[in-house]
């Protein structure tokens, strides 16, 4: 019975049919749904002002600065807070170095000490010098640094910040 | 090479065979009423695919639960469309399965050999209403809030032991953060956990008593 | 049952098997269409209708008029019939403990209770005829689960008949039905299953058309929708409109402001301008939130929650403003690109603005937090177009083409006076200046006859007349 046997062969490449569909208009979406957070667009980025440069006039002397930002993750927004030191290596105004104050070990924040002139972490007893480079201890690389840096008309340091 | 492998499960698996105890069974002439059977179990795991989805995401608390909804339906690429289905899932899903229902009442589908199909399709009936009122409270709106209110206070009023079972329902004498998680607990795992078992012994009944036919003047 | 019948049964079954067809591909095939068919359904329902929004839950708004699943409407309303029914309907476990009860266990058990091996129709007029009935009931009660079951005394005589048909409806016929269904055959034993048919449908009959007068009759019912903001950008405008309502009065429309001015009750308040660090980085939402619902007593600030004024702000509404106050004036906050929209599109050279377009926008943001019911401004309620024309103290307080009309003047900052010398209108609004180009919409406005519509300042737009070209 050649014609009951392409009737059944009809059928069942119709079920396949079908189950691809179903399968394709719920899985493909349910794949882009699953990595949504993933494909989350460019990093946030800003000119976060630290003060006037006015206010920082010694050479060589770490000035502690701090600033806050907040990350929107779905439904929750996080506070996180971010601090470091701005540190004039000589009397020109764009001669600066601005260090981050995480230790580049296990994200400790380091204090400034002055009587030794270094920097150290209280987790593991690292030091760091006034530029950031590493001293003693475990830490992998000298502290990390705001490069890119500007000077307002108004004489406002701002360091560019840049999420993630 | 396919052949090899499929040579090679069909051996510790036994494909051949289930192939034709489970496929290529006969059956009684069919008729389009007797796919919502099929139907209900197309919408049940399509709402279980669906809701593993929406958990990747959702949030069972008072807090977040409303906000994490609303992300899901403006900010994740097709969440819409995966809480669309869902939504509207549990709507057919409940029709389906109360027509299939009706299907078997009225071919008297449910008469000897067919007993214990019926009684399992019941619960199965009532499990799925179960995920109907479990589930509308998830979304923490005003409408879920007030209408598990009333739910639960219905049950309430059985006498002496009324009370009793509003607190166990709520987690407490009040609609709370108890409430939303162990309506989350019932809707994501005990009540799937039923729904599955139940489905499995169902089907299985089928397969052991073959669908029954469409009754004729004989019968 | 012998095992007679069942041999028999199964004999049955085989034959019927030997006509039959395979499980694979013939039945599946069927399934697939029809579950395709659903599917198709549903990813539509999905798309085109999408799920509804709906505020936050808010535990404190008792008012709201809960409304279960619809697969649940029809034991809702089976309760509140039920309820209506003398001595009985007290006894409320009665309802929702014994008759659901009595139903689950009649439906479970049905293969034991219905006994004969019967399956054709024709032989089985009973249960199919309170099945149908049953049905029938779920259908209409879900039906009319939206109309009230108790109508007021002073009611017309349609809302009245359609409140007291509904226990016919819903219950009496029903039930008649099905006891006549399940007694009729015990004693006249011949009955015939069209006797019962008849009996069924004429029943349903009933129910249907009493169900078509109930919801022909029902009252109207007021749509109560409140608007929703899913998007971040919806929200902070949402709530941009509410601090415009309720918040401006005493902390200005920058959050600025440090001693409340103008204010019944509040004069001379000394409070932390809501917009500084001080405020914003110590408070989380969760505070901010609560401290709008309950309010602090001892600084001055009102509750303005639900709980103690049932026209009071919902969770939803207090949470958009707190999103509002976040992203507008918290520098640790970016506000989203589409938040940034202009309160109203700008005026080109000539163009007349329109009140729709243009002064509501501005008015809502500006002066409605005063000029309002139930507020002390010389009775000038600025809600409507209407309004904003006509009413108030010093009315009329626009002049159509006066570029001296009393608005005009005080939010250009000259004070009314009275023949005495006495300042009857402050300037306006009382702490803050209007920035240039909205005054200049006020002007334009008014100097063109307060156009309502859009379409009104269009007809009312003069070209400006173009150097003239030479004709060819």
């Amino acid at each position: 019975m050649p014609e009951s046997l392409s009737r059944r062969d009809f059928m069942k490449v119709s079920v396949y049919f079908v189950g691809g569909i179903v399968g394709a208009t719920v899985g493909l979406p349910a794949v882009g749904y699953l990595i949504d957070p993933a494909l989350g667009g460019v990093a946030k980025e800003a000119w976060i002002p630290l003060g006037k440069l006015a206010d920082m006039p010694e050479v060589g002397k770490p000035y502690p600065f701090s600033f806050t930002r907040v990350q929107v993750n779905g439904w929750e927004r996080t506070a996180t807070s971010h601090g470091g030191f701005v540190i004039r290596k000589s009397d020109a105004p764009d001669d600066l170095v601005i260090l981050n104050s995480r230790c580049t070990h296990l994200a400790c924040t380091v204090n400034w000490k002055e009587e030794e002139r270094v920097f150290l972490c209280p987790c593991h007893d690292a030091s760091f010098d006034a530029e950031g480079a590493v001293l003693d201890g475990p830490p992998p690389r000298p502290l990390d640094r705001y490069a890119e840096f500007r000077v307002t008309e108004d004489g406002i340091l701002e360091i560019f910040y840049k999420e993630g | 090479m396919w052949k090899n492998i499929f040579d090679w499960l069909n051996e510790r698996l036994g494909l051949n065979d289930l192939q034709k105890s489970l496929l290529e069974r006969p059956e009684p002439k069919g008729n389009w009423w007797n796919t919502l059977g099929s139907a209900s179990l197309f919408l049940f795991i399509l709402q279980g695919l669906t809701g593993i989805f929406l958990t990747v995401y959702y949030t069972p608390s008072p807090d977040h639960a409303y906000d994490s909804v609303n992300y899901i339906m403006n900010d994740v690429a097709f969440g819409w469309l995966i809480r669309g289905i869902h939504h509207w899932g549990a709507t057919l899903m409940v029709i389906v399965v109360f027509v299939h229902m009706l299907r078997v009442f009225v071919t008297a589908s449910y008469k000897y050999p067919r007993e214990l199909t019926w009684l399992i399709g019941v619960g199965l009936l009532i499990a799925t209403l179960g995920m109907g009122f479990t589930g509308y409270l998830l979304p923490w709106n005003q409408r879920a809030f007030w209408a598990t209110t009333v739910g639960t206070q219905i049950a309430g009023t059985v006498p002496f032991v009324g009370e009793f079972i509003l607190k166990a329902l709520r987690g407490g004498p009040d609609l709370s953060a108890l409430t939303l998680q162990r309506f989350f607990a019932g809707h994501i795992w005990m009540l799937p956990a039923v729904l599955v078992g139940l489905i499995g012994v169902h089907l299985f009944l089928i397969i052991r008593h073959g669908e029954s036919h469409w009754p004729k003047k004989e019968d | 049952m012998n095992e007679e019948t069942k041999k028999q049964i199964n004999a049955r079954y085989e034959r019927e098997l030997n006509k039959g067809e395979f499980f694979w591909p013939d039945s599946i095939f069927k399934d697939a269409v029809v579950s395709l068919g659903i599917f198709i359904l549903l990813i539509l329902l999905a798309t085109f209708v999408g799920v509804a929004g709906e505020p936050k839950a808010d535990p404190s708004d008792t008012s709201y008029l809960p409304r279960p699943e619809w697969y649940f409407l029809f034991l809702f309303k089976f309760l509140a019939l039920y309820g209506q029914i003398p001595v009985v309907g007290k006894i409320e476990w009665l309802a929702t403990v014994l008759v659901p009860s009595i139903a689950i266990g009649l439906l479970l058990f049905i293969p034991f209770v219905d006994k004969k091996q019967d399956r054709f129709y024709a032989k089985r007029a009973l249960p199919l005829g309170i099945m149908f009935t049953m049905v029938v009931d779920i259908v209409i009660l879900t039906l009319i689960s939206d109309v009230p079951t108790v109508a007021a005394d002073d009611a017309t005589l349609f809302v009245k008949l359609s409140a007291s048909l509904q226990p016919y409806a819903g219950l009496v016929i029903p039930g008649v039905v099905m006891a006549l269904l399940f007694f009729l055959p015990r004693v006249y034993k011949d009955i015939s299953w069209k006797s019962m048919t008849w009996l069924t449908g004429i029943g349903s009959f009933l129910m249907i058309g009493l169900t078509i007068a109930i919801l022909t009759f029902a009252p109207k019912l007021e749509s109560t929708e409140t608007e929703l903001a899913s998007t971040l950008a919806e929200q902070i405008f949402a709530g941009q409109d509410l601090y415009s309502l309720h918040c401006v009065e005493c902390h200005g429309d920058d959050g600025k402001v440090t001693v409340i001015e103008g204010v019944e009750g509040l004069e001379g308040k000394a409070i932390s301008p809501i917009n500084s660090r001080d405020v914003l980085y110590t408070v989380n939402d969760a505070s901010m939130a609560e401290i709008i619902a309950y309010g602090r007593p001892d600084s001055g600030m009102n509750p303005f929650g639900r709980m103690y004024n049932p026209e009071g702000l919902s969770k939803g509404e207090i949470d958009y403003i707190v999103t509002f106050m976040r992203y507008m004036w918290d520098d640790r906050f970016e506000i989203p690109a589409e938040a940034l929209k202009p309160l109203f599109p700008p005026l080109f050279e000539g163009e007349v603005p329109s009140y729709d377009v243009h002064i509501a926008p501005i008015v809502k943001r500006y002066c409605v937090s005063c000029h309002r019911e139930g507020k002390e401004s010389n009775n000038y309620w600025m809600d409507s177009y209407d309004n904003i024309i006509n009413m108030g103290d010093n009315a009329p307080n626009i002049v159509a083409g006066d570029p001296n009309s009393y608005l005009l003047q005080v939010i250009q900052g000259h004070e009314i006076k009275d023949a005495k010398g006495e300042v009857i209108i402050g300037v306006m609004p009382p702490k803050s200046t209007l920035k240039p180009n909205v005054i200049d919409v006020f002007i334009r406005w008014i100097m063109a006859g307060m156009p309502r519509t859009a379409m009104d300042a269009a007809a009312l737009y003069v070209q400006p007349t173009p150097a003239v070209t030479p004709t060819p």
